[in-house]
């Protein structure tokens, strides 16, 4: 995609009238980090990039707006948010369609087709952050590292983010503006990242994840980063019924976990955020894919494709799978 | 207070020590380097930038109960916090954080459960050789090798380590490991000079903190709060993972006949942190909770106990999921001032 | 041992045809386990998957979610819905590695008695085999 015609069109878009402003990505503050930025006006534009280190899902902005109740006589600002999007979140932008958490005039949607993202963690592994300034690029199939003027090649395979090794979505399902030409979609992983933990028996698969929900520490990044969690009470937040305690040991941990994957399922559009945020690094990807999958082989829904669809919890069909029911 | 040197050959034999007597150490857990008991036999390895989760959680666990008691009666179980703990590999900036913590602690009421647990753990540090990318402890009044909160320091010197003892708990352990240690030469101490000031200058980040504690009050209204704040998503990542952070809340946990009331770590990140009763919240959104953080760091604690209340571990720069970097925070503000 | 283990099992009925169909059991004279808990909902479509959860996390060794059949249900389509979330959460339940035999859905209708009786009798046997659960059980926490 062309730099320079991304920042001309977000001038642009933020210089309109209905426009309150628009959601993109900026450099971070060090190493290979990508922070998001809110542009407001026109020389704001400037900051915005696009690189294969972009991984963070915008959408989550969308329903995070904080209204404080008014004064009398002051109108609400109804103008309209625009969103820079990938592939992935372009679909959590339809999945909030589907599910009226927003409205299709309160957002623009920018759509940037995606040619894979780095996982910044496997790329400091190989190559340590320093503090020089960094700049990541496509080329092919492989990555160009550009530091201190030397570019250095990368083979796509030893960096690319886990999300990304199985997206089936590389080019925005849903756009306003489209910057960029679409990308070739590459082979589907076949694993869909569960088939290691599919082949365990129940036993190993229980012992694997008691490992992985004792390192949970509640700090809520999961919840709160996921574009398609935005209750504002959330359930497992509740006092009085307390149905989750506050208390942090392995009981409460795995029924948030589980309840939160459950509360995803056939929701979930698999942008891999929570697993990227995760700082006790629990592969929750693992979790809501395995859901994504589930809905996808046994009732033949995707979430986030089609803006029409009814929500997968909220409906059904006559002859859905009831093998299990005595 | 002695100095000691370790030959690292005699390493395994130091923690053999003390392994298995509730010894705790940095150990990789996943990909995450954690603290974890030490059982007898293994020894840990000390080469680490920092622990992900810092060790506030010896004396200040994220779940404890408070007592335990029963329908029907009066009677309350208090909990026996008599177990003593040594944390090994602790580096200065966490040390210095725990005393920072302590203060308030101690402020207006004695906090038994934080005092007594506080008082049982030994704290052997190891002096940082390489500052991490983000660390920025000198700037805020640490350093690679300071001692505060510290019963002894261990400086790496390439093939031993230097003992420094700074308290009569640190003086016991070089007495229980005396058979392998040697006394330190002038050599020792001028290399571990060296190193230390090398780390030092080695920190790339750096905060100018001059006039923020007394001039934050006058930056309330500021638009900066809004433009800091517009891409946290809330989460408690930087609170859980601060040093100095110990915000806690209290519940009662109910089963059957018996309940128990337990502490444990909260965040004021959270919405629901200063939600009140009636439901009115002093701190509707996010601009307003992390205008509180920044505040209650460099200005309120300095207020009541003439520190900051900021160690420059880094952490929260390291791990926040969406890059807001206090550091960069303090430079705005300094800006604006 | 095995033997003298005797499952908790707690059961979601709804109103109008499961819990009738339990109470027709009972009328009948019909002799099913008594392990069995029942909680009653207005429908299994109501019974949110966070029940199933903290029962498990409360000390149930087996959950049961009981409603009427597809198509006769009294508010018309909360079955169907029942039917699907709680088919997600049974398959979620096996990923995480929580026993399969533990989380049981039926249909049984108000005048099936007897099927209520081979359906409880069902549960509790799984429940049995699979043992008292531990997973992610409330444990209790002195200190």
């Amino acid at each position: 995609m062309d730099l320079e015609q991304l920042r001309k069109t977000a001038a642009e878009v933020v210089s309109r009238e209905d426009v309150k402003y628009l959601i993109g990505w900026k450099k971070g503050t060090y190493g290979y980090r990508v922070a998001p930025v809110f542009v407001e006006d026109a020389a704001g534009a400037a900051e915005l990039f696009f690189s294969p280190l972009c991984t963070a899902n915008l959408t989550t902005y969308l329903t995070m707006a904080e209204k404080l109740p008014l004064p009398r006589g002051q109108e609400a600002d109804k103008r309209k948010v625009a969103l820079m999007v990938k592939g992935c979140d372009s679909r959590a932008v339809v999945q909030l369609l589907v599910e009226k958490g927003i409205h299709r005039d309160q957002v623009v949607v920018i759509g940037c087709p995606c040619p894979g993202m780095v996982d910044p963690a496997l790329l400091a592994e190989k190559y340590k952050e320093t503090e020089k300034p960094v700049d990541l690029k496509w080329d092919g199939d492989q990555f160009l590292l550009i530091c201190d003027g030397e570019e250095l090649a990368i083979p796509r395979d030893e960096v690319l983010a886990e999300k990304c090794r199985l997206c089936r979505y590389p080019n925005p399902v849903i756009s306003d503006i489209l910057l960029g030409d679409p990308v070739e979609k590459w082979e589907v992983a076949e694993d869909s990242g569960v088939a290691e933990l599919d082949t365990l028996d129940i036993n190993e698969r229980w012992s694997y994840w008691q490992e992985q929900f004792s390192k949970c520490i509640r700090c809520y990044s999961c919840r709160n980063v996921c574009p398609l969690c935005y209750c504002q009470d959330c359930i497992l937040d509740r006092l009085n019924p307390t149905w989750v305690n506050r208390a942090v040991n392995f009981s409460e941990n795995t029924a948030f976990n589980i309840s939160r994957a459950f509360h995803l399922a056939g929701r979930c559009i698999e942008c891999g955020e929570c697993e990227r945020v995760c700082p006790a690094n629990i592969p929750l990807g693992k979790l809501n894919r395995k859901m994504a999958q589930e809905v996808r082989e046994k009732y033949g829904f995707e979430p986030g494709i089609d803006p029409d669809a009814e929500p997968f919890q909220a409906s059904f069909k006559p002859d859905d799978p009831e093998d299990f029911i005595l | 207070m002695s100095a000691m040197l370790l030959s690292k050959e005699k390493w395994p034999q130091f923690v053999g020590k003390f392994a298995g007597k509730n010894l705790w150490a940095p150990k990789l857990e996943g990909e995450a380097m954690r603290f974890s008991p030490v059982e007898e036999g293994e020894t840990p390895l000390l080469e680490f930038s920092n622990t992900r989760i810092p060790p506030k959680s010896a004396a200040f666990p994220q779940t404890e109960t408070m007592f335990r008691f029963q329908l029907g009666n009066q009677e309350i179980k208090l909990p026996e916090l008599g177990e003593e703990m040594i944390l090994m590999g602790i580096r200065p900036c966490d040390a210095r954080a725990m005393s920072i913590v302590e203060k308030l602690f101690r402020w207006d009421y004695d906090d038994p459960y934080y005092l007594e647990r506080r008082n049982l753990i030994t704290l052997i540090g190891l002096a940082c050789n390489e500052p991490g990318l983000n660390c920025f402890c000198s700037s805020v009044g640490g350093a690679p090798d300071s001692t505060e909160g510290l019963d002894l320091l261990m400086v790496d010197l390439g093939d031993s380590f230097l003992m420094e003892a700074v308290t009569p708990k640190g003086e016991a352990v070089l007495k229980e490991a005396e058979d392998l240690l040697e006394k330190a030469g002038s050599e020792a101490l001028k290399s571990r000079e060296a190193i230390t000031a090398e780390a030092g200058s080695k920190i790339r980040r750096t905060v100018d903190h001059k006039g923020i504690p007394e001039g934050l009050p006058a930056l309330w209204d500021d638009p900066l709060w809004a433009r800091v704040s517009a891409s946290c998503i809330g989460c408690g990542t930087c609170t859980y993972l601060c040093p100095t952070c110990h915000c806690f809340d209290i519940q009662d946990e109910v089963e059957g006949f018996e309940a128990r009331r337990c502490r444990m770590w909260d965040s004021c990140m959270f919405e629901e942190y200063s939600l009140h009763t009636s439901g009115h919240n002093p701190r509707p959104t996010r601009r307003e909770r992390t205008r509180n953080r920044i505040n209650h760091k460099y200005n309120y604690y300095v207020d009541k106990f003439d520190v900051i209340a900021c160690v420059g571990c880094g952490r929260c720069i390291n791990l926040c999921p969406v890059n807001i970097d206090i550091v960069e925070i303090l430079r705005q503000v300094k800006e604006a001032l | 041992m095995s033997d003298s283990f005797e499952p908790n099992i707690v059961a979601f009925l709804c109103n109008w045809c499961s819990y009738a169909g339990a109470d027709l059991a009972g009328t009948s004279r019909v002799h099913y386990p008594a392990n069995i808990q029942v909680i009653r909902v207005m429908c299994s479509g109501r019974v949110n998957p966070l029940y199933v959860m903290n029962a498990l996390q409360q000390g149930a060794d087996g959950v049961l979610v009981s409603g009427c059949h597809p198509g006769d249900c009294h508010y018309m389509e909360g079955n169907f819905f029942a039917r699907r979330r709680l088919g997600m959460l049974k398959d979620l339940m096996e990923y995480v590695g929580v026993d399969p035999r533990r989380f049981h859905m039926s249909w049984v209708s108000a005048s099936e008695g007897h099927k209520w009786k081979e359906v409880v009798e069902k549960t509790v046997e799984d429940a049995r085999e699979a043992g008292p659960f531990e997973g992610f059980r409330r444990r209790r926490i002195d200190w």
